[in-house]
């Protein structure tokens, strides 16, 4: 099996609800996957299922060098949305019983964890009382126990939602090094974060796959010639908006607040066309753009369709 | 050095630092040490307490040794229950519902080790606090009342401390079994009370119920030993082992939030 790990019509009901319904993925050694989709989605069941805190009601999860039936905790690093620790703890305490419990002796728990608090900047608080850390302290707190045994996968919820963009540039900062030693599977709903790290995505709505694949592989297959034209608010201009109808080269036509919205099918007849028809009416542009659909517009598709 | 020994230290850790490994012995010694000063000086209190006309004469006949200590365990298996319940209700819920559990049974240990870390750290605990109680009341018992059959009273002390293992496991238990520490507390301790309640008021009926541990105890200072007091005592061992398995068993398949 070449994958690290292999989820196979993986379901968790509560009760009646179906929170996860049947998703199938693979996870491959040394790339970076982000779990994307709407609140609600499931993804956070989803990780939890993976980090065996639940019990999928279906389905299947292999680990690569797992026996089924055995626990894959030895390979995994988990960090859960909210991190919570012993607030009675130092920081350094923490880290080294993590260490601890995952098998070091107790030297290199010491070392390794000095190492890694040192790493996501936590040297100078590491003596500190975890209860009086910031929500971005504790998070990096969370990343530096998640990886005292050098995890095969590192499995992150949310890792920076719930953060300021200072607290967040900097763990984005830390993943972006950390992908290249160990795969890491992360949750997300912003769209912006897994298109700046990931290889991969998978994204899931009400439970399903929704839609899987590598990011270019995604983009190119999904990739889309987008015309937006802003207009400024006279009236001859907005009448001409209101009547437009477009030529044999459009496939989709929104009307916007400023103007109109074209997907089109050929770029460059689209192009010139659009350019004569504006020059010849004298409509009054006030941002012409030609350019291609994002990840967001594929996802806002992709989850809301 | 095991998973289950550095999962304990931290519990141990955690009671110092929460203060649990002070206030824990010192309830047990505070209830201990009054029971025989407040019986030998209770003739003088009465005196200058009491309204009572002039010339009244107290005459109290003096307590056993033997008694007074019986009358402290008594005192340990109300107020000491009560406080194991406050101490342990929430052991493993609170731990589980803040999501400090998830982030450790991640990590590559088992589920029963964790618990029977906890179990341990409990049992370490309640034994120690009552062992100082207990010796605290047995010195001054012996000081100002009369001196104690030590074999008999470390026995009573042994049983005793059996019968609170069994209240310390039943909350264990429910603070597993239970996601609210409060729930817990209520079940563990109205199970005790059903325990002793049903063994008091069937005695030979339920002659080998642990709920005769409190009354054997006594029974081992006040020299009246009942003939089932082995069975009683592998009964009370049985029922604790039975609270444990049981919580083992719910752990390993809680889902964690």
């Amino acid at each position: 099996m070449s994958a690290l790990l292999r989820a196979e019509q993986l379901t968790k009901a509560f009760g009646s609800t179906q929170a996860v319904a049947g998703i199938s993925f693979d996870i491959a050694p040394g790339r970076c996957t982000a779990l994307l989709g709407p609140n609600g989605a499931g993804k956070t069941t989803t990780i939890r299922m993976l980090a065996g805190l639940l019990q999928p009601t279906g389905g299947k999860l292999s680990y690569a060098g797992v026996k089924p039936g055995q626990s894959p905790n030895s390979l995994l690093g988990y960090l859960p949305q909210a991190p919570s620790f012993y607030g009675w703890m130092t920081g350094r305490e923490y880290a080294v019983y993590a260490a601890r419990l995952c098998g070091l002796s107790a030297a290199e728990a010491r070392s390794q964890a000095d190492a890694l608090l040192e790493r996501v900047g936590l040297s100078a608080a590491a003596n500190r009382a975890i209860s009086g850390y910031s929500g971005g302290m504790k998070q990096r707190l969370g990343l530096a126990q998640a990886l005292v045994h050098r995890p095969k996968l590192l499995i992150l919820d949310e890792p920076v939602s719930a953060l300021d963009p200072l607290g967040r540039h900097e763990v984005l900062m830390l993943l972006r090094e950390l992908k290249q030693e160990t795969t890491v599977l992360f949750s997300t709903h912003v769209l912006h974060d897994a298109e700046q790290l990931c290889d991969d995505v998978l994204i899931i709505r009400n439970g399903e796959m929704a839609l899987q694949g590598s990011i270019e592989e995604i983009k190119n297959n999904h990739r889309m010639s987008v015309i937006t034209l802003h207009i400024e608010g006279d009236d001859h201009s907005k009448q001409w908006c209101v009547s437009y109808q477009g030529g044999a080269y459009v496939k989709e036509l929104r009307r916007i607040e400023k103007g109109i919205e074209l997907v089109v099918t050929d770029m460059e007849l689209a192009r010139r066309e659009l350019l004569g028809q504006l020059a010849e009416d004298g409509i009054r542009v006030a941002k012409l753009e030609f350019g291609h659909s994002t990840l967001e517009d594929l996802f806002m598709k992709v989850v809301s369709g | 050095m095991s998973q289950w020994m550095i999962i304990w230290r931290k519990e141990l850790l955690e009671l110092a630092r929460s203060y649990k490994l002070l206030w824990l012995p010192l309830v047990f010694l505070l209830l201990g040490v009054s029971q025989p000063i407040v019986t030998y000086f209770l003739p003088d209190i009465l005196a200058n307490a009491g309204n009572f006309p002039q010339g009244t004469v107290i005459e109290m006949p003096k307590p056993q040794s033997g008694e007074v200590l019986a009358q402290t365990l008594q005192q340990y298996g109300m107020i000491g229950s009560l406080i194991v319940a406050l101490g342990f209700m929430g052991a493993v819920s609170s731990e589980r519902n803040s999501g400090a559990a998830s982030m450790i049974l991640v990590k590559p240990i088992s589920r029963s080790a964790y618990l029977l870390a906890k179990w341990t750290a409990m049992l370490v605990l309640v034994w120690g606090s009552l062992t100082i109680g207990y010796l605290g009341a047995w010195y001054y018992t012996s000081l100002l009342i009369g001196e104690v059959d030590a074999i008999r009273a470390i026995q009573a002390l042994l049983v005793f401390a059996l019968w609170l293992s069994v209240i310390g496991t039943l909350m264990i238990a429910g603070s597993v079994w239970l996601r609210s520490g409060a729930a817990a507390a209520f079940s563990a301790l109205g199970l005790a009370i059903l325990l002793s309640l049903t063994a008091s008021f069937l005695p030979s009926a339920l002659a080998w119920s642990p709920g005769q541990l409190p009354g054997l105890a006594s029974g081992f200072l006040l020299g009246s030993i009942p003939d089932a007091a082995g069975m009683i005592i592998i009964a009370g061992a049985v029922l604790t082992a039975a609270i444990l398995y049981a919580a083992v068993w719910r752990m390993r398949r809680m889902e964690l939030p």
